[in-house]
């Protein structure tokens, strides 16, 4: 089984449309050119269905960036 | 409709699609308005994609943020200078659900109307109101509906009250959200969360479903209508081999796994009411497949029914050719029922323009998975659409009758054609949007227009010369097959449109309008006739339209005649009356 964070890269691989992407801990919505609230939102979505959780909006709120996101996500599938 | 219409509705899918879109190589261009209590930005590449896959390049312009009544109403608003030739109204039920709780429900309908009224007024396009996805709160839990102020019980009456008005109205058209809501189910359809974090309305897997429905009623409005189902007969329209079992052993309503099959045919029933044509193409002895109609008694649909009937062993690719050429409509306005995907792919491959809906395995699936497709939407239905079937049988009969002349002028005298031939009457606009929205092959110019375009048209009595011709014969009425406009300019008169249901090809009709528009003309003392061709994927049968009066030309597009020079076209039709 792949990790969190390689798993979390193809999502953001797939909703940015950029096989290129690579994901980073600190990396936040301002480096990443089409990383809008909009798709924000999208991205979301996509890490639900990819990991079958649900996220809180407030624990979305709280995300500053992609190690946060990666820290939610483990959290959430060990509480499974 | 694209005929290789996608199951895959994925957001995701097409979110990106929309975003990568190489508009250049599409054919058609659509201005698209956006006005919504909501947020719309999801909606601007999955509906760029949906219209790209029917090869229209569509130009989104997204209204403010819950602006719908000032973009509407402020003749200089950016909607007003983006000048759409459609606007949509996206309404959604948490944004109601606050105005509920502050006002109540009763400054909803008059405030959809003023923004109906706004947009006639200062667009002149047409308009497209979404309804109201049911709340799914219920504070009086099973009493709900016997207390009429309760946000789920008012959001229904709301909903009939948008339809009751929009009834009256022939500019405004329906997309009825909430069907689409209810199918999904509204435990899946709602997501807070979306809503609070960025005014999404909806579960984001389930917004390609109303882009869908909202692009499908901008293509029907276009011309791109389903006009025909052509189906097979064994295990598709009844269970079992009618060769095989005989007209009584064919599985059909309380026959058997005949269920099925009884809604199929009821469904096709439906259809076929509202005007829309069937036909048979089965591989079967013609003679054992008319005895399942004839004789089995529990068949729902009946010889009658069928516009064309084609039961032999020839390939179905060919016979579907043959089934146009006798209806003579597009291939891209048919759709074709089969549940042998060998013959799906051969129609597929020869026939790439036909639609072939893939067909679940169990019969039971068949009604639900063609109307998910919603392959037949419509803007309009008129009193012809719901005798069509009949006109076309009467077609059948004429066409019998042809192979009986050998001289094709003694067959046109003894059809005893009559024109009515009159400037737009006010009963009849209805018609005439939808003959100007639905022709494609015999039409000049290919203009589309709205009810309001052609109602001032009737109006300008002194610049516009509308007129509209209905045509009948010993074997029935044809009802309103062409439209004609003519323009008086300065020492000639101008041809803006002209176009005629390909159903009357071939009768003079075209001729007798000629002849009409020249002593138009010289009437009024002009002596020119100007008319222009502008080719569309369709019209190529009208290329020569011109050339064959004897217009002329230097570029094959505009074309001229000198009304000395014209002598009237002999035909065999009287004027009526």
């Amino acid at each position: 089984m792949s990790s969190v964070k390689e798993r979390l890269n193809a999502v953001f691989q797939d909703v940015f449309d950029d096989p290129n992407l690579q994901i980073t801990e600190a990396m936040t919505a301002d480096d990443v050119d089409a990383w809008d609230s909009l798709t924000h939102i999208d991205l979301i979505v996509a890490v639900e269905k990819a990991f079958r959780i649900k996220l809180s909006t407030s624990s979305v709120r709280g995300l500053k960036n992609v190690g946060d996101f990666i820290a939610l996500i483990t959290s959430k599938l060990e509480a499974g | 409709m694209n005929p290789n219409k996608t199951p895959d509705l994925s957001y995701s899918r097409l979110a990106k699609q929309g975003k990568r879109l190489d508009a250049s190589k599409l054919g058609s261009k659509l201005k698209v308005a956006l006005l919504s209590d909501a947020a719309s930005q999801q909606f601007v590449p999955v509906l760029r994609a949906l219209f790209a896959d029917n090869g229209v390049d569509a130009t989104v312009y997204e209204g403010n943020f819950d602006a719908i009544e000032l973009e509407a109403l402020d003749a200089n608003s950016g909607l007003h200078t983006f000048a759409p030739d459609i606007v949509y109204i996206i309404n959604s039920t948490q944004a109601l659900r606050a105005r509920y709780y502050d006002h109540g429900i009763e400054p909803e309908l008059p405030r959809i109307e003023r923004v109906w009224d706004a947009l006639a007024k200062h667009a002149g396009c047409r308009i497209v109101q979404c309804n109201f996805a049911l709340p799914y709160e219920r504070p009086f839990g099973q009493y709900d509906l016997k207390c009429g102020n309760s946000l789920y019980a008012a959001t229904r009456d709301l909903n009939t009250r948008i339809a009751q008005l929009a009834a009256q109205k022939n500019n405004i058209l329906l997309c009825d959200v909430e069907s689409i809501a209810a199918y999904v189910g509204r435990r899946e359809w709602f997501d807070d969360r979306l809503w609070d974090m960025s005014k999404t309305f909806c579960n984001l897997e389930h917004l390609p479903l109303v882009a869908q429905a909202m692009a499908d009623i901008a293509l029907a409005g276009s011309g791109k209508l389903v006009k025909c189902i052509i189906c097979d007969l064994d295990n598709t329209l009844w269970g079992g081999v009618v060769g095989d079992a005989g007209p009584h052993g064919i599985e059909i309503a309380s026959h058997g796994d005949g269920e099925a099959f009884y809604r199929l045919q009821k469904f096709l029933v439906t259809l076929q009411k509202r005007g829309i044509l069937l036909a048979v193409c089965s591989k079967n002895d013609r003679a054992n497949a008319v005895a399942a109609f004839e004789q089995n008694p529990e068949m729902v649909l009946e010889m009658g029914d069928f516009a064309v009937f084609v039961a032999n062993w020839e390939n179905k690719a060919d016979n579907i050719r043959q089934i146009r050429d006798t209806l003579e409509i597009g291939f891209d306005s048919m759709v074709f029922l089969d549940d042998n995907p060998f013959e799906r792919n051969l129609v597929r491959n020869f026939l790439p323009d036909v639609i072939v809906p893939e067909l679940p395995e169990d019969p039971a699936d068949y009604v639900r998975a063609i109307s998910a497709l919603n392959l037949f939407e419509t803007t309009a239905v008129s009193a012809e659409d719901l005798s069509r079937a009949e006109l076309y049988k009467v077609e059948a009969q004429r066409r019998l009758a042809q192979a009986s002349f050998t001289d094709v002028t003694e067959y046109l005298k003894s059809l005893q054609m009559k024109v009515v031939l009159e400037r737009f009457p006010a009963e009849k606009i209805a018609r005439i949007v939808q003959l100007f929205a639905r022709s494609n092959q015999f039409n000049l110019t290919t203009q589309r227009h709205t009810e309001a375009a052609c109602t001032q048209m009737m109006q300008d009595e002194a610049n516009v010369i509308p007129l509209c011709a209905s045509l009948s014969d010993q074997y029935g009425d044809h009802g309103l097959i062409s439209i004609v406009v003519a323009r008086p300019e300065g020492d000639a008169l101008r041809l803006s449109d002209w176009l005629m249901s390909c159903r009357v090809l071939k009768r003079g009709v075209e001729d007798y309008l000629m002849n009409h528009a020249v002593s138009i003309a010289r009437e009024r003392g002009l002596r020119w006739v100007k008319g222009q061709f502008i080719p569309t994927s369709k019209n190529a049968m009208v290329k020569e339209f011109y050339a064959q009066f004897g217009f002329e030309s230097a570029d094959q597009l505009n074309w001229i005649l000198d009304t000395q020079r014209y002598s009237p076209r002999e035909t065999f039709i009287s004027a009526a009356g």
